[in-house]
């Protein structure tokens, strides 16, 4: 049976249209349907891209816990021989596998991601993935102070460009791609989805657009769904409630955000100045220096602080529930700086996430100790110290000053810790900055040879205003119902090349000196509106981007800028001249980049 | 793949239905591998659960702190293991890590009972007395894993001897109230409770409950005693030879029944107040109790260091001064003097007490007349 072909006629609509398509429209409607739409793919693909980067970060998980389990034993704390000789030997395999097999894989994947997207646009090798898989998952098992979450960042990020390159996708999405895989990656990592996205938009991408919010959100949340279907929805700390602030605490939470700043910069100039020393080192000792960082670690360890080994989530733990003295927190917090130097320095695969906020719930876990022998009335327990400590480092030393206060919040679920978080982080923020000028991130690519965008700086960066490069509003403002010969009385005294002409329509067109002196040679006594010398020029608002303005003189001699509350008020004029010498004064202030 | 870059290929229904192939096979791979994890970390988790119980059996709670944060590290939802350890920490002297994870077990549980009943004892111990009361209350009404009833009602006697250290005895025994509407039949618990009642100075309902505990057991001593007391305090000497008699009888060598039998006996033989007594009789009573006051002050002030004879001196004047006035003819011309010679004879065995150490139970016979005839002034 098949539907009667039958047009009907609407006469309101006039032309007819069939009542029931055929089945070859129907067809080819579903084949335009299918067609391959990129941008609708793209969101699609994002949701299995999280989903892949969640599957690999929970194995890449259960293979670290693996390594530890048999490495270092079963017990939380390894016993001393283990922890002396596990990471050294680690170590050696380590250099193997990265001099052999696994070249890319060392050091820390926000970078190389990072590289990825603004070098190679947006492509990792599959085989840095697999290495910085097998690597890091030895390496933190075995003790060295590392965090998974830059690898995982890393492996996400792989897998994302692995699959964007297999489907051919276009440069653009490929390059979008590689931070969309990163955002799944560290969100499961760290089980907080909003602080992956904020991370991966404030750190990787540094700007954000609707499609692309979307990608990382949607990849972000996969990957967390996915995670938390196999290894639980727990988060990693065991948090005390958090007590409710009193006012004076907030100058506590000073003092820590004080110290973490301090801490930021003397672990960031710590990596500063050895990573450089040991890449410039024979190649054999850079084969022997992971060895070497275990051996060191392992001391450490020997010596009564194992708790400065592997990602080290569960001391953090303790240290929120007041498990040690304020001496302890703070010989832990100097102790991981030095053990995490060593080991990131040395090359050895792994982050920097874990044991930031490893010295951070120290050093918090030390001042809320300190505070409470001094001001016993005050409420603030010790885990709300090391919470904030932890968010602190985060501002300080990697620079993410919103992602901080986010990750602060996610992790403790508990709305009541901002005001402290914010107060800190802060403090920790711009002291790291003064003191610090280059973030640590950006010395370590830099250091590599490479000139990745700071995106700090150019958050900092003076954005110039269409306000800073116009000239006031111009002497003689034509209108278009004059005859070229009152026009040309008006403007024949003037030394000027160009007039904004007022139409009927409110639009403004401009008319040059020269057309204007033709039509009066011709003769043409005509209204101006009714010649075809009059060409309509675009407007401007002064609070607009010059970026903006650019574009739009680049056609134009002259475009108006208008009033935002009244756009028939003329403020004043631009030229692509007036952009080129603003940009040029803003240059002699100050040059964008410095090498 | 490469097929799938041709154009004609390139749909996405297509690669949509090849990646949710992926998916499936890369989950089912993640899932094998995930639970052979989760079986190890199980097994590690229940291992070192029964090493920390061990080492807690042993007395050694600092190592089964340890063992039961490491079963913790691979079980963190397990909050069984995170209750020991908390347990373990708080029988180690750590008593505020042990409150942080209280706290969190209460978080993500406020209805569970230990924990409540371990935060308010902990929050009693540190002062906190608003905090005590509330997770009291919690343990009172929270969700019990095993025996709900008589947790509930432990933690409802805690609480109610809470109230009794700060001396709030209008909430103990509102309390108490509450506590005995639903109380079990248990004549040991009902005694207790009496007892309780007893110390908020509710001897009614404490006569109430030890009567209640002796229609279960007739022959339990603790309610026999307990009510004895009580008939004492509430003026009832009869009743109360009834039980303490009864008690004697029970226990012969129990010599606080004896003691507070003698006492009891003294009472009925000395109270110059028991209604019912000729004139006469009041008059003879009176002079007995006045002579064992007088008595025991003299031969006190004749052994006690100066410092408490200075004390007893003056008594032991106004005792000679009285001595002219207590014989029988003059009390019966002056019955408003028999008042006087009780008065002296309470104050003389309250400064007896406090310098002239344990009494007769003549003495006591007098102390208790002296209270009794106090409380019917009030």
């Amino acid at each position: 049976m098949s539907a009667p072909d039958v047009a009907t006629t609407n006469p309101a609509t006039g032309p007819a249209t069939p009542a029931h398509p055929s089945w070859g429209a129907l067809a080819s409607r579903l084949t335009a349907q299918l067609a391959f739409n990129e941008d609708r793919f793209f969101l699609i693909l994002a949701v299995f891209i999280g989903i892949f980067a969640g599957l690999a970060v929970v194995c890449f998980r259960i293979t670290m816990e693996w390594t530890r389990l048999y490495l270092l034993g079963s017990a939380l704390t390894p016993s001393p021989w283990r922890a002396f000789l596990a990471p050294s030997i680690a170590g050696l395999v380590i250099s193997t596998l990265l001099f052999t097999v696994f070249r890319g894989a060392a050091g820390s994947g926000l970078n190389q991601t990072k590289a990825a997207l603004y070098i190679s646009n947006g492509y990792i090798p599959v085989r840095t993935v697999i290495g910085k898989f097998i690597l890091a998952s030895l390496a933190i098992g075995s003790g060295h102070s590392l965090g998974p979450e830059d690898p995982s960042l890393q492996i996400g990020a792989g897998l994302a460009s692995a699959i964007g390159t297999r489907l051919n996708l276009s440069r653009k999405k490929l390059r979008i791609l590689a931070p969309v895989g990163a955002a799944a990656g560290l969100a499961a990592a760290f089980n907080a989805p909003i602080s992956a996205v904020l991370f991966v938009i404030e750190e990787v991408i540094g700007h954000w657009s609707a499609g692309i919010l979307a990608t990382v959100v949607l990849s972000a949340v996969s990957s967390v769904v996915t995670m938390r279907l196999f290894l639980g929805s727990e988060p990693f700390f065991r948090i005390p409630p958090v007590a409710v602030i009193r006012w004076e605490e907030l100058l506590a939470y000073s003092v820590l955000g004080v110290l973490g700043g301090i801490a930021s910069v003397v672990f960031a100039a710590a990596i500063g100045w050895l990573r450089p020393k040991i890449k410039a080192s024979p190649s054999y000792m850079q084969f022997l220096y992971p060895s070497i960082a275990g051996l060191l670690i392992g001391l450490i360890a020997f010596a009564g602080f194992p708790q400065v080994m592997g990602a080290g989530y569960d001391f953090m733990g303790q240290a929120m529930h007041n498990q040690y003295t304020w001496e302890v927190l703070g010989i832990l917090a100097g102790l991981k700086i030095l053990a995490t130097t060593l080991s990131f320095s040395s090359g050895t695969p792994g982050g920097m996430f874990a044991p930031t906020l490893f010295i951070g719930a120290m050093l918090g876990g030390a001042v809320g100790t300190v505070e409470r022998i001094f001001f016993p009335h005050l409420t603030g327990s010790v885990g709300t110290y090391a919470l904030v400590g932890m968010g602190v480092l985060f501002a300080g030393f990697l620079r993410a000053p919103i992602t901080s206060v986010f990750m602060a919040l996610e992790v403790s679920g508990d709305y009541t810790i901002i005001l402290p978080v914010l107060v800190a982080n802060m403090f920790s923020y711009l002291i790291s900055r003064k003191l610090q000028p280059v973030p640590a991130l950006e010395q370590i690519t830099r250091q590599d040879g490479l000139y990745l965008p700071a995106l700090e700086e150019e958050r900092e960066q003076e954005i110039l205003t269409v306000e800073d490069a116009m000239r006031s509003r111009p002497a003689i403002i034509l209108e278009s119902e004059k005859t070229v010969a009152d026009a040309w009385t008006v403007v024949e005294a003037t030394n000027e090349e160009y007039f904004l002409v007022r139409r009927p329509s409110n639009s403004i067109a401009v008319l040059s000196r020269e057309d204007l002196k033709k039509l009066m040679d011709g003769g043409d006594l005509r209204p101006l509106e009714e010649t075809q010398s009059l060409s309509v020029v675009p407007y401007l608002h002064p609070d607009e981007d010059l970026q903006v303005a650019l574009r739009q003189t680049t056609n134009y001699p002259l475009v108006p800028v208008l009033s935002r509350a009244n756009v028939s008020r003329i403020l004043g004029v631009i030229s692509l001249q007036d952009i080129m010498e603003t940009y040029r004064k803003s240059n002699q202030r100050g040059p964008a980049h410095e090498m | 793949m490469n097929l799938l870059r041709r154009d004609f290929i390139i749909r996405e229904p297509l690669l949509v239905g090849i990646l949710v192939l992926i998916t499936v096979l890369f989950s089912a791979l993640t899932h094998s591998y995930s639970q052979a994890y989760d079986h190890r970390r199980t097994a590690l988790g229940v291992e070192w659960f029964i090493r920390g119980n061990r080492e807690l059996k042993n007395g050694r709670p600092a190592a089964a702190v340890q063992d039961f944060r490491t079963a913790l590290f691979y079980d963190p939802t397990n909050s069984g293991f995170e209750m020991h350890l908390a347990d373990a920490l708080l029988q180690a002297g750590q008593a505020e890590q042990a409150l942080n994870y209280y706290l969190g077990l209460w978080q993500s549980n406020p209805g569970n009972g230990p924990v409540n009943f371990q935060l308010a004892r902990l929050y009693a111990k540190n002062g906190d007395n608003v905090a005590a009361e509330r997770y009291f209350n919690g343990a009172i009404f929270g969700d019990w894993p095993g025996n709900p009833e008589a947790n509930r009602r432990a933690a409802s006697l805690e609480l109610i001897n809470f109230y009794l250290d700060r001396g709030d005895t209008g909430h103990a025994e509102s309390q108490l109230m509450i506590l005995s509407d639903n109380l079990p039949e248990d004549p040991q618990l009902r005694t207790r409770v009496a007892d309780l009642y007893g110390h908020v100075g509710a001897d009614q309902r404490a006569l109430a409950q030890y009567r209640q505990a002796l229609q279960l057991n007739s022959t339990y001593l603790p309610a026999l005693v307990g009510a004895g007391e009580a008939s004492i305090r509430v003026g009832d000497y009869h009743a109360a030879l009834t039980y303490v008699s009864r008690a004697v009888h029970l226990d012969p060598s129990n010599a606080s029944a004896n003691q507070l039998l003698a006492v009891i006996q003294s009472v009925l033989a000395l109270n110059p107040y028991e209604r019912g007594i000729p004139e006469a009789e009041k008059v003879q009573r009176t002079l007995r109790v006045f002579d064992i006051a007088g008595k025991r002050l003299q031969s006190c002030g004749e052994s006690t260091p100066a410092s408490a004879a200075s004390s007893i001196a003056p008594f032991l004047e106004r005792w000679k001064e009285l001595m002219a006035t207590a014989n029988g003819p003059f009390l019966t011309q002056h019955p408003e003097e028999v008042e006087t010679l009780i008065d002296y004879a309470a104050s003389a065995e309250k400064l007896a007490q406090d310098h002239c150490g344990e009494p007769t139970p003549d003495d006591s016979a007098v102390l208790a007349i002296a209270h009794e005839r106090e409380m019917e002034d009030q």
